[in-house]
């Protein structure tokens, strides 16, 4: 399917919207010590990315849950690994 | 009156806290791997309210934290069984472990004679770690809310 270039721009103010979101969603529910501005949309989230651990994950797929009412379960795995994949995730399945 | 779904005996069946930390006296409602709702009576009996506090005995807040805990243990446990057809010892063996307290708050402090209702709600599941709300109540008052994350399955060792 080809987009015209509105609906590409439009899609990608979206986009840069539900990615912003996400970031603060992030610092907040996880209490992180870094400006939501300051995560890159390929940053990844654990090891030398963000650095959060398994229980974060636990605490970010209850935070997505709730403010965005998707869903994140051990099948949906690869969406954890950067920022992009997780804001995938939600377009896809909200 | 409310309904007995599971006795004292039958939690200590499929968890394996033992007296003085088998805190959970009965469970009244039950949805095997969602929720549960349970009665704790506080006595001046209980031993540990001798040292918590001489003087002025109250509830540790953090055993109020262990029977959600616990409570969630009775919750995944009736779920194994129902799903695999384990037994009593199995699930006992493969009780998870605490993995986190977030957001507990302690709205009153909890006295001999109070009468706890302790409810917990099941939430997302991801790298073997569940998401658990609780909450308990005396009469109509919140006295506690908490979130947990517990672990699913512990590695055997």
């Amino acid at each position: 399917m080809t987009m015209t270039l509105e609906a590409v721009r439009t899609h990608a103010k979206v986009r840069k919207q539900l990615c912003g979101q996400v970031k603060k969603l992030l610092v907040d529910r996880l209490e992180l010590e870094v400006d939501p501005e300051m995560i890159g949309d390929d940053q990844p989230l654990f090891g030398r990315g963000l650095e959060l651990d398994s229980i974060d994950t636990l605490e970010l797929a209850v935070a997505v849950q709730e403010e965005l009412g998707v869903s994140i379960t051990d099948d949906d795995n690869d969406c954890l690994l950067s920022l992009n994949r997780l804001v995938d995730h939600i377009e896809a399945n909200r | 009156v409310t309904d007995v779904v599971l006795n004292a005996d039958a939690i200590a069946r499929l968890i394996p806290h033992r007296y003085p930390f088998l805190l959970l006296d009965r469970v009244v409602a039950l949805s095997p791997g969602m929720s549960a709702e349970a009665i704790k009576n506080i006595s001046v009996s209980d031993g540990m309210l001798a040292g918590h506090f001489p003087g002025r005995m109250l509830y540790p807040g953090v055993l109020l934290i262990e029977c959600i805990a616990q409570l969630a243990a009775v919750i995944y446990g009736t779920e194994a069984q129902r799903d695999t057809g384990a037994g009593d010892a199995e699930v006992t063996d493969r009780v998870g472990y605490l993995a986190e307290v977030r957001q507990a708050k302690f709205f009153r402090p909890v006295y001999p004679g109070d009468q706890l209702i302790v409810t917990a709600h099941s939430g997302p599941r991801v790298g073997g770690l569940i998401s658990v709300s609780g909450r308990i109540s005396v009469d109509r008052d919140v006295v506690m809310t908490a979130r947990l994350a517990v672990s699913q399955r512990p590695e055997q060792t």
